[in-house]
């Protein structure tokens, strides 16, 4: 009978165990998924509609969500909901590699990088969950037992675990991603001395503020500046060259979400964090190359391309972005750089082609003929001049001319950054990885620390963004900016410039006190909406309802309205 | 009486094997008279036994009365037995009423025996756990399906012939989609599991079988009974509490060979399209979908603005021009066709009976590339080794092939837009995106080019069980039952670039899959019958058994294939191939014992232990006994009866017992990480996060039923039929938990926690409403049953109420659905306008919530209405998917060797959720695909129900509401005629047995408010789904035996 005892046994052989997450080969593991999470954030839909839509930047597409940008959303919005969920699934993963890497055998340096990556990475999980909802629950120890209760930790103790991560990761880090034998996509110490800055800055305009943050951020910004030539880190000088494909690695970047044309170790291959069964996976693509990529297949000469891009169209730029914080063309190159204003003809298809009708609008070119097509394979087919045009200099025009007039949900100026034209399909998401910090924005977080101690400083690091974007075209003195020209507004309006679409704003905003003033200002449709409120996200239902034993989950801490 | 304690430690099995044999003991100690009972005088007799038209009988059993003395009737109806003096013969045999004649002081050698047919089978032997039982005898709540019923309704598998026809039998196609090939869901008194499943245990011919229900062939089926209460499934202890399905083969009999054979071809056919718009009615709908996102932009329907704009794509302009209207749902559907042929041969002698057979089915949908066709060979052999010992085999051996399983074309067809032409110029398939459907519509013809899309699904498997009996000594039986069960399953599909499958995602993709399993089972019996001073009859089984479940499986997914011939056969020629396995074994250990004790036929108890251990539960909750008892009164046996002649027959039965579940997935307990794959640069990882947690405390789940029963038989059986009435409650609910996002544990954990409670009724009632005398006369008989079951969650983890993340509330349903209260649509009124900025709700510009769905601002924070609609306050369980009754009938007439059957029920009172309504993709009001055809608010019209289109919208407010209908509904299951051939002609032709038939399967749904509504058929399983639709078929058939 004991023979038949052992039957009873459970000895599996096909599935991990947690008890594998104590032994080295497990702890590589664990770190390698903390990594890998970071894609349900940088480069996935979530972060980026709750970053960059709804702000003074962009408003929704025609295919947009118009519940974050109108702000109607409420606390079962599966956007909040999914970055909620996948934040606290890898800060538990990194959890379990700070507290597993101990009961290793594994040489103690190589223990100490593993710790130290994987606080890099916790900090980086916690202070997104900071900024988007303020008290959140801290849990710094690995969680292998279920529990149905959780509480609302202060956001002061939040930050507190965020910086001490964060120097710890510093302490042990190799020094920079041009460091010997440091692979693309790992944490640096470079990278964390950002984050830290920009954690710094973020909680001093915060509720939890402290008296030496914004010098606390101005030096740690100001340390990576003084010390680029050593880390091997500079400007590049050409800004349309940060953001090409296949240069992520440049020495602008100090710290990527690594994605891959390896499919197979890339992400589920559709739009979104996929889940089976109702679970999510974590696996996440980079689609940011699908965002902003308008109806340009609806128009004559047209069709969908890999070069051009699948029309997700889940923003457009608002007129204020393109026309005002852009205004400036001629010495700052970054507007053409930032944005297509062009598309050439690509439809292989004669028929797809308009032809002049009789009789021809007045001003038509020399050589059109009724009956004719206005312009074949190769040529023109959309132009947007990016200032005004008279309707009958439209009539006249060969190809579809598009003043910012006539710019509308469907197509508008069309950002670039993340364009990637070696997708294994039109349609296929990204597979290059996505550049989360570059060192512009280390001098953008010195000069907006420096204006708020009142340190003469900011003009420096200010200009010293602005006199590369005069390249190689402009006139890079004609770019400086000098004490009197500087205001909070003014930098926010330089971070535009240099950062728009870059999955921050909304933080920007937030963080500067300005939303609620910008958004009215630059967002019209969503400025009838927004309120108080909204700048905090709300707990995701799925967190309330699921927190069935001890203090109720809830959102009334600071905006009762939540509820 | 016999009662073990709980074995809650592991190892404890020291007293667990002492109880099981004192129980041995015990029985042999109640033996003892019986084997010390003495010989006396006997006489000869011999007979020969026919029917009432005179054809011999076969296999008639002829017993000693009160003795296991006994013999059978050979193929000419002879039997020859010896008997002591003075004796009384019982003459039994299946589907024949019993007779009993007394036997003198001398020789007999020519007793003629004419039995009776009994139609309604009133003590006709049947099919528990672990051996059988007279009718008469059973003190549990059982039903039983005859061939004949399952015979009546020719279908693609097993659970769908019995649908309708028992009471407390809850069968019901599972997402209300035709595809062949696809299996029900079958409940048995409801739902009791949250977590675990509900499923009932099938068992064949003793042996638990862990295959799909269309591995058996139905034509093989002899019977199939359903075991409900607590007493008659406690035998199967921790797998009986979803209730029992035994399913008995057929096997050969004493009789010279027996040639038969069945088929029958039919076809189906789309029940009806769905309803979409039309060409006009789409174009309208784009048109308002686009005015009311962008106020202002245009000046109405007729804005020449509309045809050059890109609202509508350049080809769909030349459709508004040409007035074209294409009915993509017409160019995808066929007529189905079903194919069954049964040839079998079986007889045999006193020593080896047989039965072989061999069967074939097919059927294809009504959708190109979906079909099920399966063969199978069965064969049983039963031998007669000496006077002690006789084995037997009996094996069923399936192919089967079944393709298309996943193909769903509605997602095109019915979103695709009219105004489109699925042809290019020249004639050819368009194949890419139907125009003016936001380049994500693929054209579903395109899927239909031969090799474009593949997926097959291959099973072969055999499940064979052995036994070997061994007559011990007077009434003393071991056996050893033995059985095997082996599948592969392997599954293949192939998708070429070009198709709806790969939309938005390039390149051609395979994946294929292979799984074994492997499962065993071995049972040693003791069985023991003795019948003591001729009034006592005892019986004793004892079980001792190990059933073991395994299954291996491996596959690999890949894209942008080489060639596509190649389909899924060969991953070498493609990228980005990922691989994947699985290995699960599962094993549980049982002892059972179980007495049957009856005092003069009127008195019977039955008393049933079942210890059981499983592998798949925590260290130290292996082990759960389940003990049972029932009793039963044949009250119309008391002498007292005798005078109410009207009172055929009236039998009360009383049971209590308990039943576990552990039907979770192996290693729950174990926790369990997940692999994720990332890079640093060109160096790829697999990484791996926790997602289960450990779970040291998962024991059994057990449900304890109560079950009261009266059988009853009036005016000489012509009405028969029982009422149950039975409370089940089910403790250390297997729930899988939402743990909060905090954790950081994205999966449920699966705990003991909560509670259920089922409690219903159930009738059954046949009726002779006609009987007639001879073949010419007309007859009329009907079965009806009727039954009821209210479950309720009665206790959910930690003490609270309501789960809302899992959709459980206390003292409600165990299915409800939660969610706003719909009040209709926002209407263009001051008042309303007034109602909606009071809510906080936009009512200018395109946020606007005018023409969208109202819902109710019921509570807030303080239980009160707040102005605010919300999540948390404002949703409420707006319906239950649990009916409030359902019920069969089937009314069978005969005339002239004609026969027509009818086949009706009916699901009443329950709340349907239609995902073609809400929730799905073809009721978006987007205008940019095509929409379910309703009539929805415009500025104009103040529809009051069905929302406003709007472009800026993916989908409406709220949509969630507009998929909650009644579903009660009405509908004839089958009408079959057939036609028996004179029995003279038949004769003439050389057979035994001349039948044609056609039936009509489906022809009706004579009630539905859904259908009503515009929707198809609300008949399936959770939420009814958009999935090739409903379908209709006649067929027609052929049944002979000679």
């Amino acid at each position: 009978m004991s023979g038949c005892n052992k039957k009873l046994k459970e000895e599996p052989n096909s599935i991990l165990v947690p008890a594998f997450f104590q032994t080295s080969q497990g702890l590589q593991a664990g770190l390698d998924a903390a990594y890998a999470g970071m894609r349900n954030f940088w480069g996935a839909q979530e972060l980026f509609t709750a970053t960059v839509i709804g702000t003074d930047e962009f408003q929704r597409g025609v295919d947009g969500n118009s519940d974050i940008n109108l702000y109607s959303y409420t606390s079962t919005h599966s956007t909040t909901t999914t970055l909620w969920k996948a934040a606290y699934v890898f800060i538990n993963t990194c959890n379990g590699v700070i507290d597993y890497a101990d009961k290793t055998d594994l040489p103690a340096a190589t223990k100490n990088t593993i710790v130290a990556e994987a606080k890099f990475l916790r900090a980086n999980y916690y202070f997104i969950l900071v900024q988007f909802w303020g008290d959140v629950t801290l849990n710094l120890h690995f969680q292998s037992e279920a529990t149905t209760a959780a509480k609302r930790d202060p956001m002061g103790d939040v930050y507190d675990a965020i910086i001490q991560d964060l120097k710890d990761a510093i302490a042990v880090l190799p020094a920079s991603p041009k460091s010997n034998g440091v692979l693309s996509g790992k944490a640096t110490a470079v990278a964390a001395k950002h984050v830290l800055a920009k954690v710094y800055l973020t909680r001093a305009g915060s509720a939890v503020k402290k008296a030496d943050d914004y010098q606390n951020a101005y030096n740690t910004a100001v340390d990576i500046i003084n010390n680029k030539a050593t880390l091997g880190l500079n400007l590049l000088p050409d800004f349309s060259k940060v953001f090409a494909e296949g240069n992520e690695d440049n020495e602008e970047v100090l710290w990527t979400v690594q994605h891959t044309a390896n499919l197979a170790y890339n992400g589920p291959n559709n739009s979104g964090i996929s889940s089976s069964n109702g679970i999510s996976t974590y696996s996440a693509d980079n689609v940011l190359n699908h965002m902003w990529v308008g109806q340009y297949e609806k128009r004559p000469g047209m069709i969908r391309s890999t070069a051009y891009g699948r029309p997700y169209i889940r923003c457009i730029p608002t007129r204020w972005l393109t026309d005002t914080a852009f205004k400036e063309r001629v010495n700052d190159t970054r507007y053409s750089k930032t944005f297509q204003t062009v598309w050439y003809a690509n439809n292989p298809d004669p028929k797809g082609y308009p032809v002049w009708t009789s009789p021809l609008p007045a001003g038509a070119p020399a050589d059109a003929v009724v009956g004719q097509p206005k312009f074949k394979l190769g040529d023109t087919a959309i132009y947007m001049p990016g200032v005004d045009k008279t309707k009958a200099q439209i009539a006249a025009s060969r190809y579809l001319l598009i003043p910012p007039g006539n710019y509308d949900n469907t197509l508008s100026a069309t950002m670039v950054k993340y364009f990637d034209t070696k997708r294994a399909d039109l349609n296929s998401p990204s597979v290059r990885p996505v550049i989360a910090f570059r060192l512009a924005e280390t001098y953008l977080v010195a000069a907006e620390s420096a204006y708020m101690l009142g340190l003469p400083d900011a003009v420096k690091y200010i200009n010293a963004v602005r006199e590369r974007a005069a390249y190689p075209t402009g006139n890079a003195t004609a770019m400086d900016v000098t004490a009197s020209d500087l205001s909070l507004d003014f930098i926010l309006d330089e971070r535009t410039r240099e950062l728009c679409g870059e999955n921050v704003r909304w933080w920007d905003l937030v963080r500067t006190g300005k939303l609620l003033q910008r958004v009215r200002m630059h967002n019209k449709e969503a400025a009838a909406n927004i309120i108080e409120k909204h700048v905090l996200r709300p707990i995701p239902q799925a967190q309330i309802d699921a927190t069935t034993t001890g203090d109720p989950y809830n959102n009334s801490l600071y905006f009762p309205l939540w509820n | 009486m016999l009662h073990f304690p709980h074995q809650k430690r592991y190892g404890n099995t020291f007293f667990k094997n002492s109880a099981f044999i004192a129980v041995c003991l015990l029985c042999f100690s109640i033996m003892l008279p019986a084997i010390l009972h003495a010989q006396e005088k006997t006489v000869t007799v011999k007979g020969t036994v026919k029917n009432e038209t005179g054809e011999p009988l076969s296999g008639v059993s002829v017993i000693v009365k009160g003795t296991t003395i006994g013999s059978t009737t050979k193929a000419d109806g002879v039997f020859q037995i010896t008997v002591p003096v003075n004796s009384t013969l019982s003459i039994t045999m299946v589907g024949f009423v019993n007779k009993e004649i007394k036997i003198g002081s001398v020789d007999q050698s020519d007793l003629g025996i004419s039995l009776s047919s009994d139609k309604l089978e009133m003590d006709k032997v049947i099919v528990v756990g672990y051996g059988t039982r007279r009718k008469s005898d059973i003190t549990g709540s059982i039903v039983s399906i005859s061939e004949q019923s399952i015979k009546d309704i020719p279908s693609s598998n097993l659970a769908t012939a019995i649908q309708g026809q028992g009471a407390g039998i809850d069968i019901q196609r599972s997402g209300a989609n035709s595809k062949p090939g696809a299996t029900p869901n079958i409940l048995i008194r409801g739902s009791r599991s949250l977590g675990a499943s509900n499923d009932p245990l099938i068992v064949v011919d003793g042996i638990p079988f862990n295959g799909s229900i269309n591995d058996l062939n139905q034509d093989d089926v002899a019977s199939v009974e359903v075991l409900k209460d607590g007493s008659s499934t406690a035998i199967y202890g921790s797998r009986g509490a979803n209730g029992v399905i035994l399913i008995s083969t057929k096997r050969g009999k004493t009789a010279k060979p027996v040639f038969t054979y069945s088929g029958y071809v039919g076809t189906s056919k789309l029940t009806k399209e769905f309803p979409v718009m039309n060409a006009a009615e789409f174009t309208d709908l784009k048109k308002w979908a686009n005015i009311i996102a962008n106020p202002g932009k245009y000046t109405g329907l007729d804005d020449p603005l509309f045809l050059t704009n890109g609202v509508f794509d350049p080809a769909e302009v030349e459709g508004i021009k040409n007035g074209r209207n294409t009915d993509w749902q017409s160019l995808i559907y066929k007529t189905g066709m079903i194919t069954d042929h049964q040839l079998g041969v079986s007889g045999g002698n006193d020593q080896t009976q047989y039965a072989i057979s061999g069967g074939y089915f097919n059927q294809t949908g009504i959708y190109y590339g979906q079909s099920f066709e399966r063969s199978t060979v069965k064969l049983s052999v039963d031998q007669q080794l000496g006077k002690i010992f006789k084995v037997g085999l009996n094996s069923l051996n399936t192919y089967s092939v079944r393709k298309g399983e996943s193909a769903n074309p509605m997602a095109q067809a019915l979103r695709a837009s009219p105004l489109a032409s699925p042809y290019d110029s020249a004639g050819n398939i368009l194949n890419t995106y139907v125009p003016g459907s936001a380049n994500q519509v693929w054209n579903p013809l395109a899927d239909l080019i031969p090799g474009a899309a593949v997926e097959n699904r291959k099973r072969l498997g055999t499940f064979t069980t052995l036994y070997l009996e061994a007559n011990l000594f007077k009434g003393l039986k071991y056996r050893l039952n033995a059985g095997a069960e082996i599948r592969s399953d392997v599954y293949g599909n192939f998708y070429s670039d070009k198709t709806s499958f790969r939309v938005n995602q390039g390149g051609s993709a395979s994946s294929n899959r292979n799984e074994v399993s492997n499962n065993y089972t071995l049972e040693n019996l003791l069985i023991y019958d003795a019948t003591i001073a001729q009034k006592h009859k005892l019986n004793f089984t004892g079980l001792y058994s190990l059933q073991e479940v395994s299954s291996k499986s491996n596959q690999f997914d890949n894209t942008n294939i080489l060639a596509d011939y190649l389909a899924y056969f060969n991953p070498t020629y493609g990228s980005n191939l990922k691989g994947s396995g699985s290995s699960s074994k599962a094993d549980i250990l049982s002892y059972m014992g179980r007495v049957n004790y009856s005092f003069n036929d009127r008195y019977l108890l039955t008393l049933t232990i079942r210890a059981d251990g499983s592998s798949r539960l925590a260290e130290g909750n292996k082990w759960h006994s389940f003990p049972s008892a029932a009793f039963a009164w044949n009250v119309s046996r008391e002498n007292f009866m005798q005078t109410i002649p009207a009172i055929s027959n009236l039998k009360l039965r009383a049971s209590y017992g308990s039943v576990g579940q552990q039907s979770i997935k192996a290693f729950q307990t174990l926790g369990q990480l997940s692999g994720l794959v990332y890079n640093y640069g060109s160096n790829m990882v697999t990484g791996a996060y926790l997602t289960s947690t450990i779970n040291n405390t998962l024991t059994w789940e057990y449900t304890k039923t109560a079950n009261l029963g009266i059988d009853f038989g009036l005016l000489g059986n012509r009405i028969t039929g029982s009422v149950e009435v039975y409370k089940a409650f089910t403790n250390s609910l297997l729930l899988p938990q939402t743990l909060p996002p905090t954790s950081g544990i994205p999966n449920p954990i699966v705990t003991n926690v909560g509670k259920t409670e089922n409690r219903g009724i159930e009738v059954h009632i046949s009726t002779t409403n006609i009987q007639a005398q001879t073949r010419n006369d007309f007859s009329w008989t009907s079965d009806f049953n009727f039954f009821l079951n209210r479950g309720k969650v009665t206790q959910l983890a930690g003490g609270v109420t309501k789960d809302v993340a899992n959709g459980w509330f206390v003292g409600q349903p165990l299915d409800v659905y939660y969610d706003y209260k719909r009040q209709g649509i926002w209407q263009n009124t001051a008042e309303d306008t007034a109602a909606a900025k009071a809510l906080g709700l936009s009512v200018s510009g395109t946020s606007s919530v005018i023409g969208t769905i109202r819902v109710a601002d019921l509570s807030g924070p303080d239980g009160k209405p707040d102005s605010k609609i919300d999540a948390t306050n404002d949703r409420i369980i707006v319906g239950t998917s649990q009916p409030k009754w359902e019920g069969g009938t089937t009314q069978r007439f005969g005339f002239r060797g004609f026969d027509l059957t009818v086949v009706a029920f009916a699901r009443w009172g329950y709340t349907m959720n239609s995902s073609l309504y809400g929730g799905g993709f073809v009721n978006t009001y987007q205008g940019t695909y095509n929409n379910i055809k309703t009539h929805y608010w415009t500025p104009e019209n103040h529809e009051p129900w069905n929302p406003k289109a709007n472009s800026a919208a993916t989908n409406p407010l709220n949509r969630s509401v507009m998929s909650y209908f009644d579903g009660s509904f009405l509908k004839i299951r089958s009408i079959s005629l057939g036609y028996n051939l004179d029995p003279s002609l038949v004769k003439r032709i050389g057979a035994k047995n001349f039948r044609v038939y056609a039936t009509a399967a489906d022809p009706f749904i004579l009630f539905s408010p859904y259908r009503k509504a515009g929707g198809i058929d609300p008949e399936g399983s959770g939420t009814v789904g958009v999935d090739t639709p409903p379908t209709w078929s006649m067929i027609f058939g052929i049944n002979m035996s000679f």
